[in-house]
């Protein structure tokens, strides 16, 4: 899969998770489902369930889009400023 | 009243932030390098808790849970909802690409990674004015916050002057010897400590109250209002979706979580630091949250700011005064930990980014002025936290919306090769103007159709970015070689 794919994946990720902040359609379930499981109100879980959703996505895009850097890039500023001092 | 356990708890406090401060000055190595950003080695758990405690402000204590207090359990969602998501996905959007950039080439701020993508002095010059204008008030709120909760919870004994002044005061003591490796090591103190802290309050509270599911009947029973999203007019989706704007992206924008992220020592600690974000927010937001909505029926009847004090009333009305100080200490360390932050931040930018337009400076001169400039704006933002402008949440608002609408160009510079200095430059000021003419009310509000100003504004720096990139000049090939030919090696 080449990057240009696995980057569009992401953004549907992004996609996803706006959307399901965005789920005005679900407030309905504030009246009808007040309280889940008898104590944890509906508006406070629903947030509680989307991070542990949010740190799902991450571990995706990290997998999906997120590559180490080849050590050259990194070491050549590094390299520059010891030799300095 | 503070009892003796109390001021001991509050000495043993500052005694570790002092000491830590003095440890840090004496082993710090007088360079720019080292004093400013930490020798680009920070570690997972160091990024993680320096990007952590800076952003969470006495907002988080002080005006959320009183918004909770007035809008129910919807405030958790409405305030910190999709940055649960959202900021920890900007580290990687916008902070990965920009680290590798500091990596490859020494930049340490937004004025040096844009100024130097763009090649333009004028766009560097842009980000510095912006970044310093947002990030004062948004300094002055934190200390406006914590200096209230202090007065609050000594029941006035310290008035209000001495609490900032204590505030300010204790967070020079370790910046200025220890800069940037200071206020991570006392971040990490300090972010520990309000977390663990801030969740044994929450249970105190829960169980002086009766305990969580009978708070929660109480609140069912008396004001069932609370439960619902749909009831609050502060929350209609309109605001709701406005707000996704405001809080959540400008936070890769504030210049002192952004040196943050270039100041981590490998990739591996980033990424690990986005995907364990959301759980720290969730849980901080989540007390936060309880507590309004809980003070809301134990403690009835508060109106406008009055509610903004919740937590330290319900504390001082439910807990033993031992409780009262331990709350005490989770207010300043979260008040610190972003006060320390965003000091050196500005400070940071003015030695690096504005003194060198006229100076040349060494390496050491460059820590003396960043040490003088510290003082010099805790100064300035300790007078202006004095004459106490604005509501908390407004000026907060306000200064995050300015973060927001330069995220635009952030993203376009780091992402579109056709983006050039001309764009930029335009979608910086256009935005930051139409921003200010809403804000002013120069404008009448109907002309951002019902959104916050800062949605249109958002909008309007994309199109400006795009449309006058593509009206002027592309970049020519070796200056944008310089950024994306970078990019195409790591991103395969």
């Amino acid at each position: 899969m080449t990057f240009r794919i696995r980057f569009f994946l992401v953004c549907m990720i992004v996609l996803v998770m706006f959307l399901l902040h965005n789920s005005f359609f679900l407030w309905n379930l504030d009246g009808y489902v007040p309280l889940l499981f008898g104590f944890m109100p509906f508006a406070y879980s629903y947030y509680v369930g989307y991070a542990i959703l949010a740190v799902l996505a991450m571990k995706l895009i990290s997998d999906l889009a997120w590559p180490d850097p080849p050590e050259e890039i990194t070491s050549q500023f590094g390299d520059k400023e010891s030799s300095k001092q | 009243m503070i009892n003796l356990v109390g001021i001991g708890l509050l000495v043993i406090y500052f005694f570790i932030l002092i000491a830590i401060g003095f440890y840090g000055g004496r082993i710090a190595r007088k360079t720019r390098e080292d004093y400013f950003m930490a020798g680009r080695g920070l570690g997972s758990i160091a990024v993680f808790m320096a990007l952590f405690a800076s952003n969470i402000t006495a907002f988080t204590i002080i005006g959320h849970a009183g918004f909770a207090y007035e809008t129910g359990y919807g405030a958790y969602g409405y305030v910190i909802g999709w940055s649960i998501f959202i900021t920890p996905f900007t580290y990687y959007l916008v902070g990965y690409r920009s680290w590798l950039l500091g990596k490859r080439y020494g930049f340490a701020t937004q004025p040096q990674v844009f100024g130097g993508i763009f090649k333009s002095k004028l766009v560097s010059l842009l980000f510095l004015v912006f970044l310093l204008y947002y990030t004062l008030p948004y300094l002055v709120v934190s200390i406006i916050g914590g200096g209230l909760a202090f007065t609050t919870v000594t029941e006035g004994m310290v008035p209000y002057w001495l609490s900032a002044l204590v505030i300010i005061g204790i967070s020079l003591v370790y910046t200025i010897p220890a800069g940037l490796r200071g206020t991570v090591w006392t971040d990490i103190f300090q972010g520990t400590l309000f977390l663990v802290v801030a969740v044994m309050l929450l249970s105190a509270v829960a169980r002086a109250l009766g305990g969580f599911s009978e708070i929660t009947a109480d609140i069912v029973r008396d004001n069932p209002a609370m439960l619902q999203r749909g009831l609050s007019e502060e929350l209609a989706p309109i605001n709701w979706f406005s707000y996704s704007f405001i809080n959540s992206i400008a936070v890769i924008v504030f210049p002192q979580i952004y040196t943050r992220i270039l100041a981590a020592r490998s990739s591996l600690n980033l990424k690990q630091v986005s995907m364990y974000y959301p759980l720290a927010l969730a849980v901080i937001f989540g007390v936060s949250t309880l507590m309004g909505v809980w003070g809301s029926v134990a403690v009835p009847g508060l109106e406008g700011q009055e509610a903004d004090n919740i937590v330290p009333m319900l504390i001082h009305q439910f807990l033993s005064p031992t409780w009262m100080v331990l709350g005490l200490v989770v207010v300043l360390a979260i008040v610190k930990s972003s006060i320390d932050s965003q000091l050196l931040a500005v400070s940071h930018l003015v030695t690096v980014d504005f003194l060198p337009r006229f100076k040349r400076l060494s390496s050491m001169q460059a820590v003396f002025w960043g040490r003088i400039l510290l003082v010099i704006f805790a100064g300035i933002a300790f007078y202006v936290a004095l004459i106490q402008p604005g509501a908390i949440l407004s000026i907060a608002g306000f200064a995050f919306s300015g973060f927001s609408v330069m995220l635009p160009v952030m993203i376009g510079a780091l992402y579109w090769p056709r983006a050039n200095k001309y764009g930029a430059t335009a979608a910086l000021i256009v935005p930051a103007v139409m921003l200010h003419l809403w804000y002013l009310d120069v404008l009448p509000r109907w002309t951002t159709f019902g959104f916050m100003p800062v949605f249109p504004s958002f909008v309007l720096a994309i199109l400006v970015l795009i449309v006058v990139s593509y009206l002027t000049p592309a970049p020519p090939p070796e200056q944008r070689e310089k950024t994306f030919g970078l990019f195409e090696r790591v991103f395969q």
